[in-house]
């Protein structure tokens, strides 16, 4: 299993406007963005705590995709997307023109909605991601394989088979391996893109154990259109409505006590 | 409630009917389309098939004639209809073959005496080709004889305009020399063996006389200008031989005698002037050949035949070597028991042997094929010839004369003939060679399909050497680099270019580009190794370009800077050729290729068929390439580009492998096309049946030589037979490679692509 450090619990609750700079994982700030003319995103500013689960959530549209595809600059694939304000990872703002997207992806990872292995055997999908870093040696490879699938709660299914394609999965085991194939290049930040969308409520639930479990050693962010998803995986919950960031806070007191009138009408079910 | 659930029913009637409809429409669609494919496979074979049939020996008629003593010869004209033999007594009798025009088969229409039976001492006849005869002798005299036919078509009162006017062929000889007899030994002895052949003017008298001297005799014909006689001027040589002359040849061109005298056979060369002198002997293979027992020419006067006491017969011609031409044995053909008598036909290869176990043996030497052996009428036979259409033999047997329907229509073909090398008349060593046809009647044809197949092979190999790194470099770069508003107008005007006729690729080709190549020729090579050297050095450069310069052009747009790059240095390779030319080639690249590297230079070349074929198949390369890449669903990329992967590693690893099955389906689709190409091929190649990888020289393809000798063969010959063999086999090529690209396709899709 993954190696357990002591954490925060659910239960603690933290200052999110006020956290120190050990307790931030990612710091948003002023961020607006544009698909050409059109503005997608409204001056949003938050701070993403380390080792916690933080979720978007919201109706169809509101950008909390396209937020989350912010963090690791996969909008930068989209050509009419411009971005203007800040995203801090420890101080240094990934927009800045020195920064290799590259190297950033390595830090941030994404797990997309629909499960996306590769052509390739579950063995080499593990493994990609160091295959790009050059490493070579057998044995770490083989080490981090074990240790990401256990990680990504696949290992016991997949141990006899891992030179079988990994078209041969089934769909959560599939989102499952791309779980692993990101967490086995040891990212500090993990993006989840309603990672659990395309699958049945058993594999959804596995996944959502897994999210919990992963907190222990990776920063989490997951959008989700479920909230009740969000409620059971999440520590914090980011609330957006037409580009805007409507309300940030502690999952309990978002979903109890909503201090906006926004989220209150969503959570209780008037729209979205 | 009632009409309306009936009017449902009867809507879901005709939607049933349209849903049957279009069923067994797409049905029979598809099955008409693979009935079509099998009928043109199944007609190519049909046309092909009878090249491979054997030989088969039908009689048409039987009779007798009169006892004779001796036939020395039998023949026919080219109707079959009239027959004639020569007695040694000095007869020629005429006689009807088939009952025809009131005449009986077998009835004599015209006989001769040509000289009394005792004065005569030898016989000899010429090629069937210029079909003379002698009889030699014994004052030393030779009474040369042509049996010749008056064909006409009489009409008579009640023949109306609708019957067909029966033909009728009357018999006649002519004598030669005025009909006198011509002096061919002054010495007036006998003459004991004699050959003879004529040119149409000259004649050439070759006899043995006192057994063992050689006596050449050529008639020299001289026209009067004034008066247009012609006179016979004899020249003659004697020639000394220690042991007995078994037998002469002269041949048809009158400058080459050949004597055999047991196993030993000399040639004498005559020259125009008329000296003789003696050249060489033939190495003879005693041991696995045996003893020669007879000598005779074969068709075209190029090979010499040798029957052998063992049965075989080997065949000889001249081949160039260190001492210039020289007979040389070059194959074998056993007639299963010792051979008395060989006939030739008038043109093909085909010869005709008796046995002294009365059986006929039917072989061809081009091809080595032992076409027929047996007794066709159930006796011995004696004597044979064939018409000179080569559809009829006349045979004289134990008990009478035969007449044969023969169906021998491509002895010259065989599938090893075609296949491997063969050793043609005249050439130095087996090889494999196309040249279907020639000026002369005799010409032996070369059908070998090695060197077309060849040149198919180079042409497409040369086009894709060409096509398919631009062709996919340009889809991937297209596909997956390109901005969506580029690639717009770049996809769709390139694959405009899979319109342009091949027959504009062609004539651009050979008369446009082919002489540039020739007189820009380092230019040529310049541009091949400038072009991609400054597009990967102008890629360096603008990667080292400062931040705000490079944002100025969008990435997707960027390649356009690539334009101006690729034309100056166009125009760069152009202008220093004459330069480069001077400095490394000695200012001709041509000669230099030529004469220093000892490398032949074609202006049709290779080169030229590269790039004009090469242009013709990028836009299907490109086409079905760039849709594969293209078609790689997004998220396949992004979750690489998500774990930190740059996207040229993206490309490398997730893209290029999930549509390979697309990309090797684009080069196998390419190499289609440029296998079954014809108009380009055929306007820049020169059509020239080589086999060379050389990349100065040409080629000749499957379809090219289709297109070129389809219209000229004639209609079930063995050369339009051999043509649409051709047009088989590529069949097959495509068919082979299709059927490879399906099944390598498949299992990659199977691999890679269950997305």
């Amino acid at each position: 299993m993954i190696s357990v450090n002591p954490t925060t619990s659910n239960a603690e609750k933290l200052d999110l406007e006020n956290l120190s700079p050990e307790q931030t994982a990612l710091s948003i700030k002023n961020l607006d963005l544009f698909y050409g003319q059109d503005q997608a995103l409204y001056d949003i500013s938050m701070h993403v705590p380390k080792n916690r689960v933080t979720a978007f959530i919201g109706p169809s549209g509101c950008g909390k995709s396209t937020l989350l595809r912010c963090i690791n600059r996969m909008n930068d694939l989209v050509e009419i997307c411009k971005v203007k304000g800040d995203i801090e990872l420890h101080g240094k703002n990934i927009y800045d023109k020195d920064v290799d997207v590259a190297a950033l992806r390595r830090r941030i990872g994404m797990v997309f909605q629909r499960p996306n292995p590769f052509p390739k055997s579950i063995y080499e999908n593990v493994v990609y991601g160091l295959r790009l870093q050059g490493v070579k040696d057998r044995r770490v490879l083989d080490e981090a394989v074990e240790t990401s699938l256990r990680g990504a709660a696949l290992w016991d299914e997949v141990k006899d088979r891992l030179n079988a394609s990994a078209f041969s999965l089934s769909g959560g085991q599939q989102q499952r391996l791309v779980i692993a194939r990101s967490i086995a290049i040891e990212p500090e930040i993990l993006l989840l893109d309603e990672p659990t969308s395309a699958l049945d409520p058993i594999s959804t639930l596995t996944i959502e154990e897994l999210i919990t479990d992963l907190k222990k050693q990776f920063t989490v962010v997951i959008v989700t259109h479920n909230m009740q998803q969000a409620a059971r995986v999440s520590d914090q919950t980011a609330f957006l409505y037409m580009g805007k960031l409507i309300e940030y806070a502690d999952t309990d007191t978002l979903f109890t006590t909503p201090s906006e009138k926004q989220t209150e009408d969503y959570i209780t079910g008037r729209y979205g | 409630m009632a009409t309306q659930s009936a009017q449902q029913l009867s809507a879901n009637r005709t939607r049933l009917f349209k849903d049957r409809f279009a069923r067994y429409g797409v049905t029979a669609g598809g099955i008409m389309v693979l009935v079509a494919l099998l009928l043109i496979f199944f007609y190519l074979l049909y046309v092909v098939q009878p090249i491979f049939e054997s030989v088969s020996l039908k009689k048409v008629n039987e009779f007798n004639l009169p006892q004779a003593q001796q036939v020395e010869a039998v023949g026919m004209e080219e109707q079959a209809e009239i027959g004639y033999r020569f007695l040694q007594s000095g007869k020629l009798e005429f006689f009807a073959l088939i009952d025809k025009n009131e005449r009986q088969a077998g009835e004599i229409l015209l006989s001769e005496q040509f000289a009394d039976a005792d004065k005569i001492s030898s016989f000899a006849k010429t090629l069937p080709v210029n079909k003379q005869y002698v009889y030699g002798l014994n004052d030393g005299k030779a009474v040369v004889v042509e049996p010749k036919f008056n064909v006409t078509f009489p009409e008579t009162a009640s023949t109306s305009a609708t019957d067909r006017v029966e033909r009728i062929i009357t018999p006649r000889f002519e004598v030669k020399n005025d009909g006198q007899p011509l002096v061919i030994d002054e010495q007036q002895r006998a003459l004991q063996k004699l050959a003879y052949e004529t040119d149409g003017d000259g004649m050439l008298f070759a006899a043995a006389v006192d057994g063992s001297t050689l006596l050449i005799t050529h008639f020299v014909a001289e026209e009067n200008f004034m008066t247009g006689a012609v006179t016979l001027t004899p020249n003659y040589t004697e020639i000394p031989l220690n042991s007995a002359i078994d037998d002469i040849v002269v041949t048809p061109d009158l400058r080459q005698v050949m004597v055999r005298r047991e196993n030993r056979v000399h040639i004498f060369d005559i020259s125009i002037s008329g000296e003789v002198s003696e050249r060489d002997l033939l190495p003879m293979r005693k041991g696995e050949l045996g003893n020669a027992t007879g000598m005779y020419l074969l068709a075209g006067a190029s090979s010499i035949l040798l029957t052998h006491d063992t049965g075989l017969v080997s065949q000889w011609f001249e081949v160039p070597g260190d001492e210039g031409r020289q007979y040389q044995y070059i194959r074998q053909f056993d007639a299963g028991s010792p051979v008395t008598d060989v006939e030739v036909e008038y043109y093909r290869r085909t010869f005709y042997t008796l046995s002294e176990n009365g059986e006929l043996n039917i072989f061809h030497t081009t091809s080595e094929a032992d076409l027929y052996q047996g007794k066709p009428a159930e006796v011995d036979v004696e004597r044979v010839m064939v018409d000179p259409r080569a559809n009829y033999l006349l045979m004289k047997t134990a008990s009478g004369y035969s007449l044969f329907d023969v169906d021998n229509e491509h002895p010259e073909v065989t599938w090893s003939g075609i296949w491997q090398e063969v050793w043609y008349e005249g050439y130095p060593e087996p090889d494999y060679t196309w040249q279907s046809t020639s000026g002369s009647d005799d010409f032996e044809s070369k059908f070998s399909l090695v060197p077309i197949s060849f040149g198919t092979i180079k042409a497409a190999a040369y086009a894709m050497l060409f096509a398919v790194p631009i062709g996919l470099a340009a889809a991937v770069y297209t596909a997956y680099f390109m901005s969506p508003s580029v690639r717009k107008f770049v996809k769709p005007t390139v694959e405009i270019m899979e319109a342009l006729p091949t027959v504009i690729l062609g004539f651009l080709a050979g008369l446009w580009l082919a002489p540039l190549v020739e007189a820009y020729l380092p230019g040529f090579i310049a541009i091949l190794i400038l072009i991609p050297t400054s597009i990967i050095a102008m890629a360096a450069i603008w990667s080292q370009m400062p931040t705000n310069i490079k944002s100025k052009v969008n990435d997707g747009r960027a390649s356009l800077l690539l334009i101006p790059v690729v034309l100056l240095m166009g125009w760069l390779s152009f202008e220093i050729s004459p330069w480069i030319e001077q400095v490394l080639f000695d200012g001709d690249a041509r000669r230099f290729i030529t004469n220093e590297l000892g490398v032949t230079f074609d202006q049709r070349n290779s080169l030229v068929v590269g790039i004009a074929m090469g242009f013709a198949v990028i836009p299907t390369i490109f086409s079905i390439a760039e849709d594969a890449v293209f078609s790689v669903p997004k998220h396949l990329s992004n979750g690489s580009l998500a774990l930190g992967a740059t996207p040229w590693q993206t490309l490398t690893k997730v893209v290029l492998l999930t549509a390979s099955p697309g990309i090797f389906s684009a080069v196998m689709m390419g190499l289609g096309r440029a296998v079954g190409e014809t108009m380009i091929v055929l306007m820049a190649t020169g059509n020239t049946p080589i086999m060379d990888w050389n990349i100065f020289e040409g080629m000749r393809t499957l379809s090219a030589n289709i297109a070129v000798e389809m219209p000229e063969s004639e209609v079930g010959s063995s050369h339009y037979r051999i043509l649409f063999l051709a047009a088989f086999v590529l069949f097959i090529f495509t068919f082979f490679f299709n059927t490879i690209a399906e099944f390598v396709r498949q299992r990659l899709r199977d691999k890679y692509s269950s997305m």
